[in-house]
């Protein structure tokens, strides 16, 4: 029933999806952001334009990334939404691509 | 592709914008069969498909007849509501096989990329059209912009191949204000089209009520700066979530015509039929209302009345009248004349287009025809007088009258004969009003029908089917001698 972010956000955070998101349906935290499911509507225009390829519809989401779709449930309860572009964070070109990002996620905001 | 210009709204558009209230809504959407085939829904939504559909879709998906490669599969929680107790909304909102068994159809019905001067942007008519948006809270099967909703890689006149993009506010504003400062220039008619100012615009897609209140608002500050008298809302939205139409919302129109009050609104609002808005018992009755009428489903009573009370916006309906959901002329009474008595208008009921696979949706245009003339006996001249229309790629055409007796003397009209005018046409309307005359053909679900049996064109409707039908004709004759 919705669009979830994954492990590539992480550290990286472009915020190209907020400005492409009909609905305003995605939530920030320090170094990630998520999708709150029930807001979101399905329209998939956020996925072309993640520059980590790190959004994947919850029906797609790869086996070993399925932990997120809990975690952007309950993270978007939690966190607030973000509505407009900002700036990727400093260090994105850096852990692009870097795998098992899941430890360095901060949920605190 | 050009950058295109960024749109920065003026002080008033943004003292309007700052004022904006933004709502959540929980629309419990269902999107795509998977969900269905491995059981992760709801008990009660489940059931929406029995096991025997359910194993049919899944024995066609990966191949060319995938019917989620056609049009996605999704609906809202309230309208699944609507939809147990009802076969016509079922045969709306459910996938069949029998969508894929004909693939034939126009890639991009009527022609809308012959007319799109800045991408997601439609101006034919005098009127433009905007897709705002991509998707809808529910899809239609029958969709006529299954093209656009499927995001399907479309042949643009240039040559270039990609799916239809959306609109964007800089790139139309731009468009607008140049291509009105050319009809100030020419004294009051564009020097190339012929069209007078552009004063009208319909704001599409998918179906613009999914935006944000705040997206909603940027749109119409945007397009009323721009020099745009009317704003229409095409949307389906008061059928699949009348929820969205909150609170907030109707804060926005307010302080929109606060800050716009020359601005009309015209919401073109969709119902096929009338379980989409009626309260319905369990044995398929509709209930008396003891104040008159009968009783609707009470959110979209309410929003319906808070339209209704903004003498600055008016609510038209149109709907197609497609095969199992509502070619049935008692429900198209009751519809029509429910409706009217909520002030909503009956704008228009279209035929199909000629989308990929509408063969499996489509009434023949002469049944059609017959159904919403039926349907119109009961009512009252003020509620029953829309038209039945037929997108043609050179306008709409309304279908004016099928004859039941042989017209004496003129070939083609032994078994009666149908009657076209054209009563829209492209950039200042040279066509409008032109008459086209063929014989029946109670099978033709498309103008290709007639192609064998034209009467009288004075407007050309047929010239191009006849030509594809001449070209068919000869490559079956060779085809036949090359066998020989």
């Amino acid at each position: 029933m919705t669009f979830v972010v994954v492990e590539g956000c992480i550290l990286c955070k472009h915020t190209d999806c907020v400005s492409e998101c009909p609905v305003d349906c995605f939530y920030e935290g320090p170094n990630f952001l998520v999708i709150h499911p029930d807001e979101c509507i399905d329209c998939g225009l956020c996925v072309p334009v993640c520059p980590e390829k790190a959004i994947y519809q919850d029906t797609k989401v790869p086996p070993e990334q399925s932990a997120f779709i809990d975690l952007n449930r309950e993270l978007a309860q939690a966190w607030v939404p973000i509505t407009k572009k900002k700036a990727s964070l400093p260090d994105a070109s850096k852990w692009s691509g870097v795998p098992a990002k899941l430890k360095y996620l901060e949920r605190k905001t | 592709m050009a950058a295109l210009p960024s749109y920065e709204p003026g002080s008033r558009a943004r003292a309007f914008l700052d004022r904006i209230q933004t709502a959540k809504y929980d629309r419990q959407i269902v999107n795509g069969l998977q969900k269905f085939f491995d059981g992760s829904l709801p008990e009660e939504m489940r059931s929406l498909y029995s096991h025997d559909e359910l194993e049919a879709l899944k024995a066609l998906r990966g191949t060319p007849r995938d019917v989620e490669k056609r049009m996605p599969v999704k609906v809202t929680r309230h309208y699944f509501e609507l939809v147990r107790n009802s076969r016509a909304l079922q045969a709306l909102i459910k996938a069949r096989p029998a969508e894929t068994d004909d693939l034939e159809g126009a890639p991009d019905p009527g022609r809308q990329m012959e007319y799109s001067p800045v991408e997601g942007m439609i101006h034919k008519y005098e009127l433009a059209l905007l897709y705002v948006a991509s998707t809808c809270s529910a899809h239609c099967r029958f969709c006529y912009r299954e093209e656009l909703i499927a995001k399907k890689e479309i042949i643009r006149p240039d040559g270039t191949v990609a799916p239809k993009g959306l609109a964007d506010v800089g790139g139309v504003v731009t468009y607008i204000v140049k291509h009105n400062e050319e009809v100030a220039l020419a004294g009051g008619r564009h020097p190339l089209t012929r069209r007078e100012k552009l004063r009208e615009v319909l704001l599409s897609g998918g179906d613009p009520m999914v935006l944000s209140n705040a997206n909603l608002g940027t749109w119409l500050s945007a397009l009323a700066e721009a020099g745009i008298e009317q704003i229409r809302i095409g949307t389906k939205e008061l059928a699949f979530f009348p929820a969205r139409f909150d609170s907030t919302f109707f804060d926005m129109l307010d302080k929109f015509h606060e800050a716009y009050p020359g601005i009309a609104l015209r919401m073109m609002v969709h119902f096929n039929h009338p379980d989409e808005f009626l309260v319905k018992s369990a044995d398929g009755s509709y209930t008396a209302d003891p104040d008159g009428g009968l009783v609707w489903v009470s959110e979209t009573k309410r929003a319906v009345k808070e339209f209704a009370k903004r003498n600055w916006i008016t609510i038209d309906n149109q709907a197609p009248i497609i095969r199992g959901i509502n070619n049935d002329p008692d429900a198209l009474r009751i519809m029509q004349r429910e409706l009217r008595r909520n002030r909503i208008e009956n704008h228009y009921f279209f035929c199909g287009r000629d989308i990929i696979g509408h063969r499996a949706f489509n009434v023949p245009i002469e049944e059609a025809w017959r159904v919403l003339n039926e349907s119109q006996k009961g009512l009252s001249g003020v509620e029953g007088h829309a038209r039945l229309s037929i997108t043609h790629y050179k306008g709409k055409t309304e279908v004016v009258a099928v004859t039941n007796e042989p017209l004496a003397g003129v070939p083609g009209g032994q078994s009666g004969v149908i009657i076209f005018k054209l009563l829209r046409s492209a950039k200042d309307a040279p066509l409008k009003g032109k008459v086209a005359i063929a014989g029946r053909n109670p099978e033709a679900i498309w103008f290709s029908g007639y192609a064998d049996r034209v009467i009288f064109d004075e407007l050309g409707l047929f010239t191009e089917y006849i030509e594809i039908a001449r070209k068919q004709r000869t490559a079956a004759s060779e085809l036949t001698e090359s066998l020989v």
